[in-house]
């Protein structure tokens, strides 16, 4: 594996071997990202491999992952630096015995030593030496303020920290921005970035995705596991489950030691991949009810 | 740059201005960022060209899910006049021009519209305080017999009755003056010219903020009566600079916030006339909120949204879906109530089917056919959710 992209063909090559099982497209979206130094900003419903993608890519190019976890009220002390208020309180103390002015003491507690990192100044700091994978993760949930300073050091990566100075990285990390899509996200942060909207997999795209990840389960086993999946997604639920759930719900029916689906394990792992009251009620009731519908959703190994 | 004699840059500007054209917001940086990427990765493969300009050219899943077709429909056809004629680029690109300059006029006039109801909107506060005699005198009328007149009368009502809702707590800090936590910052950077002694102390709290406003009207035919009633309701939110979000539905949702916080008086109702297709229609309750949870929920609906429903709750649609929507609702947001004009009415039962269905999920059900009964709805509520 190697720290530079020469073709498409690569990224695709290099997911896999990270166990990530990517579409030409995504593909392409990664390798501009990479070429044209832009962010790459992913949407799509919850659980389905968002977040995967920048572990992945931090995996392919042997750097270390930076994750800012947004949320409302994240402001620039929790996301980019804040100085250490007790060691700045301590080294005044202790210069009070000697004779120093206070402009002197105001010179040496504001020095780099006495900053608390956060993940955006570490990216920057980091990025001299080996750019760093940035991770933002789920920028809808910060507010419109946060949005606006992100803005400021997505477009040139550097940061200005008034008592010291301006920061520049020498060279850009690459940037995974992430939403869910629970409200708008501002039209100049999407200006800056590569769009991407990954859906609910194929057949075929979840089918592959559980044989990378699970290595021990069976062909058979897994296509069985990915028909009910793929079918209860075109079933209308509150929340429909992602390829995060398929794993989980796999995970946990091979510790079971199982290896077909039938009606009651079926029941008894409904809170895998169903995570609402209401949705598990209207399975009950709608789906597993009538004998044909189990049938069709269990699509046993041998049937057509 | 090199693809020039070959016109892709002519026909890349053609595109997004074809794309812009279609509803997309497509960037001024947008073009030359697709040329880049373009160079990048080569015109070998036309699916990687496709993937290349939809990732840089979209930026909502709408947008992605519609870039497949409309790349087909132009991409083919250009290619088509290319081999055609040398003067197929030329031909593709007046077209593109045009268009982008029938979309800056249309920028414009959009734009002119903003400014005079920012203006308006101090004016407004002005005739508010002139029109108070004048308050208590259209308050007795009934509200079946208002005119457009009284849309800044009903503004002010509504500003009252919104007013307990509007103040949140964010999260966001902001300095303040002995209250809430200490700031650290502040506090160490001052001391310093004290030597180190913090002398002074400085603090700061969570910051207020807006909360959300989502109104759904019914405008169908049983709530014809009252139209007079909900016109004014509806425009005079135009005035109170909220950020409400305004939907009317009848058998299907349509919503008018652009309408009605953009546009001029006039054009609001000429444009609601048009856009809303059922204006006194039957009535499907269950169905215009599921079409409201589906587009709107996950981005309108959290714990920061007051959701008003103003119904006489007489539906028509499948009683299950409108259980369903409303608990959907009452789950997702703050508050939820229902304005019912039939309300007013003192020996009033909720019997309709609709409204029977609808009640355990709302917070606060309240009458409201006239401006009196908004402004109890308005006192009430500032009871209710003082905290």
């Amino acid at each position: 594996m190697s720290s530079h992209f020469e073709s498409i063909e690569q990224v695709v090559d290099e997911l896999a071997q990270g166990y990530y099982v990517a579409d030409r497209a995504l593909a392409t979206v990664l390798f501009l990202s990479h070429k044209l130094e832009k962010p790459i900003f992913l949407e799509g419903e919850p659980g389905v491999g968002k977040t995967e993608v920048a572990i992945v890519m931090a995996k392919l190019f042997k750097t270390d992952l930076i994750r800012l976890q947004c949320y409302e009220g994240l402001d620039s002390s929790t996301a980019l630096y804040e100085w250490n208020y007790p060691k700045q309180l301590l080294h005044i103390r202790l210069q009070e015995r000697g004779d120093k002015k206070s402009d002197e003491i105001e010179e040496m507690i504001y020095r780099p030593e006495f900053l608390v990192e956060r993940p955006l100044l570490e990216a920057i700091r980091k990025s001299d030496d080996k750019p760093p994978i940035l991770l933002i993760d789920e920028i809808d949930r910060s507010d419109e303020e946060f949005e606006a300073f992100l803005l400021e050091v997505l477009s040139d990566f550097q940061i200005t920290i008034p008592e010291i100075g301006t920061l520049k990285a020498e060279k850009k990390p690459m940037v995974v921005v992430t939403s869910n899509r629970t409200r708008d996200v501002h039209d100049a942060l999407k200006r800056r970035c590569l769009y991407h909207w990954i859906d609910y997999p194929s057949f075929e795209k979840e089918h592959e995705i559980i044989m990378a990840r699970l290595p021990g389960i069976e062909s058979q086993f897994a296509r069985q596991i990915t028909h009910f999946m793929q079918k209860i997604r075109s079933f209308d639920f509150l929340k429909k489950p992602g390829v995060s759930e398929t794993l989980d719900w796999a995970r946990a029916l091979m510790a079971m030691e199982r290896k077909y689906l039938d009606e009651k394990v079926i029941i008894e792992t409904l809170g895998c991949f169903l995570k609402y009251q209401e949705d598990i009620a209207r399975f009950n009731q709608e789906i597993w009810s009538d004998t044909e519908s189990r049938e069709a959703y269990l699509h046993r190994p041998g049937e057509a | 740059m090199e693809h020039e004699q070959n016109g892709l840059t002519r026909k890349m500007i053609a595109f997004a201005a074809f794309l812009r054209d279609r509803g997309f917001r497509v960037f001024q940086s947008g073009v030359y960022d697709a040329l880049r990427a373009v160079q990048t990765i080569g015109l070998e493969d036309r699916s990687d060209f496709f993937f290349c300009l939809r990732s840089i050219l979209t930026t909502t899943d709408l947008e992605w899910a519609q870039f497949q077709s409309l790349f087909d429909e132009f991409w083919v056809t250009v290619d088509e006049e290319f081999e055609g004629g040398e003067d197929a680029p030329k031909k593709s690109d007046p077209n593109g021009r045009n268009n982008g300059e029938g979309k800056g006029r249309q920028l414009a006039a959009e734009c002119e519209p903003v400014k005079g109801d920012m203006l308006s909107r101090d004016k407004e506060w002005l005739e508010g305080i002139a029109y108070s005699p004048i308050v208590s005198m259209v308050e007795k009328k009934d509200l079946s017999r208002f005119n457009q007149a009284d849309v800044q009368v009903a503004s002010l009502a509504l500003k009252r009755m919104v007013a307990p809702f509007q103040v949140d707590r964010s999260r966001r800090l902001k300095r303040t003056k002995k209250s809430g936590g200490m700031d650290f910052q502040r506090i160490i950077k001052k001391s310093l010219k004290t030597g180190g002694i913090p002398l002074a102390l400085f603090f700061k709290r969570k910051k207020l903020r807006l909360k959300r406003l989502v109104i759904l009207a019914d405008v169908s035919g049983s709530m014809d009566r009252y139209a007079q009633f909900v016109m004014p309701f509806l425009l005079g939110l135009r005035g109170i600079g909220s950020r409400a979000e305004v939907f009317v539905f009848s058998t299907t949702l349509t919503s008018i916030t652009f309408s009605i916080r953009h546009m001029s008086f006039e054009k609001v109702l000429s444009h609601m006339a048009e856009e809303v297709p059922d204006w006194s229609g039957g009535t499907r309750i269950g169905f215009s909120l599921h079409q409201f949870n589906e587009k709107h929920g996950q981005r309108l609906l959290s714990q920061r949204t007051v959701v008003v429903v103003l119904s006489d709750g007489w539906d028509l649609g499948a009683k299950d879906l409108l259980r369903r929507e409303m608990a959907q609702i009452n789950r997702k947001c703050h508050t939820v109530i229902w304005l019912n004009p039939l309300a007013g009415d003192p020996d009033y039962e909720p019997l309709c089917r609709g409204m029977n269905t609808a009640l355990p999920y709302v917070d606060h059900f309240m009458a409201a056919d006239s401006l009196q009964s908004l402004k109890r709805v308005g006192r009430l509520l500032s009871r209710v959710m003082v905290h």
